[in-house]
């Protein structure tokens, strides 16, 4: 009988979604599985080189956040704040009653709140440094969301955000499983959060030639491994998790929706937008969590690639998952369908990898019509795939050549 | 008097998120989840609405509605 981890088990208890593909898990998983594109012309891009982009549909900040706290806050919390609040009521736990010294928060964030910070640096320039809000540091500051939520389900115990440009998500579930392991806390609410969909970010992100140039036909443009693919739909989104210990879960008799068993993060130290080509930092971030979670390559049945439809990255994703893996994961990009929400995919894409293990079900990569024949991996397209999942794997890659890695299995 | 009090009415529930059956003459600020910073950020769309600026150290969280009335009035008496 093998001796098992050397730590206490930790398992996935709540999930809460606010994403391009809907609000609410609900909502979101649904448009995900039909993989069914949300990218779309964006009004507030108007003008610029890239005017498309996959926005949260119908999110009334006033109504789903509440007044008082919605005007102070920037849109980067609202997202998280809603996202945060259904994975809490999911996983059953009443924050009226928690001891909350003993909850902790760790969110993934990679830009803060863009809107606010060109809004007020416009207001710099035409009316003067007198009418500057006040606001506008504790809106834009990227730990300001941990801040926030901790205030509103009463978690008192360790708060960070971490920043890990597009693998923040992944970094904040990662580093929340550690702070579960050591002891540090009996419950984490961990995930990530991102929107910045503001002319300066997206016209910047256009200039390095990172983005779809699609504009004629957005809802094509994200095409994770196809052939066809000329780089990422911009999006806004959160996901959260709640994050236990398994006993603590099974004491109070809670819903397991599958464990957490292995996180690996890495560095490339290659250069500082393009990923490795070779993938060393990739391979090395992923075999670190699965051996972290004691399992072994052969029994990866999933992998939520990090598959952002950029034409470096999946090809250098895709030879390191063939490298560690062979074919025999079912892998898909739920960015097809999503866009990609930055800091906020790895926490969304955790959320999916959860709800694949714990239904059996592999979203299909949308628009992806042709493989692109350097990608030797089994990529799920058109339509779900039904099957065990046993044992999941989940990327996220930062610019900064920061890679981390999550193993989510069946409870 | 009442104009002042009705146009902060406004300005409170247009811009601070308050609920208009929230908002009272005799409201304490803090109530309305109004703190130092967010009474900055009431000085500076204030002086917009009425022409005239509250600083920092003449309101504070304690106060109510109506000694901001009254205080926009005796800065700005034909407001």
């Amino acid at each position: 009988m093998p001796a098992g981890p050397p730590y206490p088990e930790v398992v996935v208890t709540g999930l809460g979604l606010v994403t391009p593909a809907g609000i609410g898990v609900a909502a979101s998983w649904a448009r995900i599985l039909r993989g069914e594109p949300t990218a779309a012309a964006d009004p507030a891009l108007a003008g610029l080189p890239v005017d498309f982009s996959c926005r949260v549909p119908g999110f009334h900040a006033q109504e789903l956040v509440g007044r008082r706290l919605a005007w102070r806050t920037d849109r980067y919390t609202h997202l998280a704040l809603v996202a945060a609040r259904e994975a809490v009521a999911d996983a059953g736990l009443d924050p009226a009653g928690w001891d909350g010294a003993r909850v902790g928060v760790v969110i993934g964030n990679a830009l803060g709140g863009t809107e606010t910070y060109e809004r007020q640096q416009q207001v710099l320039r035409e009316e003067g440094a007198t009418q500057v809000s006040p606001m506008v540091v504790p809106m834009m500051g990227v730990s300001m969301v941990a801040g926030y939520l901790a205030i509103d389900v009463h978690a008192t115990g360790p708060n960070l955000v971490t920043a890990t440009a597009c693998a923040s998500g992944t970094t904040a579930v990662g580093t929340a499983l550690q702070l579960l392991r050591t002891g540090a806390c009996d419950v984490v609410l961990a995930g990530g959060t991102e929107a910045s969909l503001t002319p300066t970010v997206i016209a910047g992100f256009a200039q390095m030639g990172a983005l779809s140039r699609r504009s004629a036909d957005p809802a094509a443009a994200s095409r994770p491994f196809d052939v066809d693919r000329d780089g990422f739909v911009p999006a806004e989104g959160a996901g959260m998790l709640v994050l236990e210990r398994l006993a603590d879960a099974r004491a109070r008799g809670a819903t397991v929706r599958a464990r957490l068993a292995g996180y690996g993060a890495s560095a490339d130290a290659y250069h500082a937008t393009s990923p490795d080509p070779a993938g060393a930092g990739v391979e090395r971030a992923i075999r670190r969590a699965l051996a972290d979670a004691g399992v072994a390559p052969g029994e990866v049945d999933h992998v939520n690639a990090h598959g952002t439809a950029t034409p470096l990255n999946d090809v250098a994703e895709a030879a390191v998952l063939r490298r560690v893996f062979g074919a025999r994961p079912a892998v898909t990009s739920v960015k097809g369908v999503t866009g990609h929400s930055l800091g906020g995919a790895g926490g969304i894409e955790a959320a999916c990898t959860v709800l694949s293990v714990q239904h059996g079900v592999v979203p299909p990569t949308a628009n992806l019509s042709r493989l692109d024949p350097r990608v030797e991996c089994d990529v799920v397209a058109e339509a779900p795939r039904i099957m065990p999942v046993r044992v999941a794997v989940s990327n996220s890659f930062g610019f900064g050549g920061q890679n981390a890695v999550l193993v989510l299995s069946t409870a | 008097m009442d104009e002042i009090l009705e146009r902060i009415s406004t300005l409170l529930t247009t811009r601070f998120g308050v609920a208009e059956d929230e908002v009272a003459a005799d409201s304490v600020l803090a109530d309305l989840d109004l703190d130092s910073l967010a009474l900055v950020e009431f000085g500076l769309v204030a002086e917009k609405e009425f022409g005239v600026r509250i600083t920092e150290d003449e309101v504070s969280p304690n106060h109510t509605v109506s000694y901001l009335a009254e205080l926009i009035l005796a800065k700005a008496p034909v407001a």
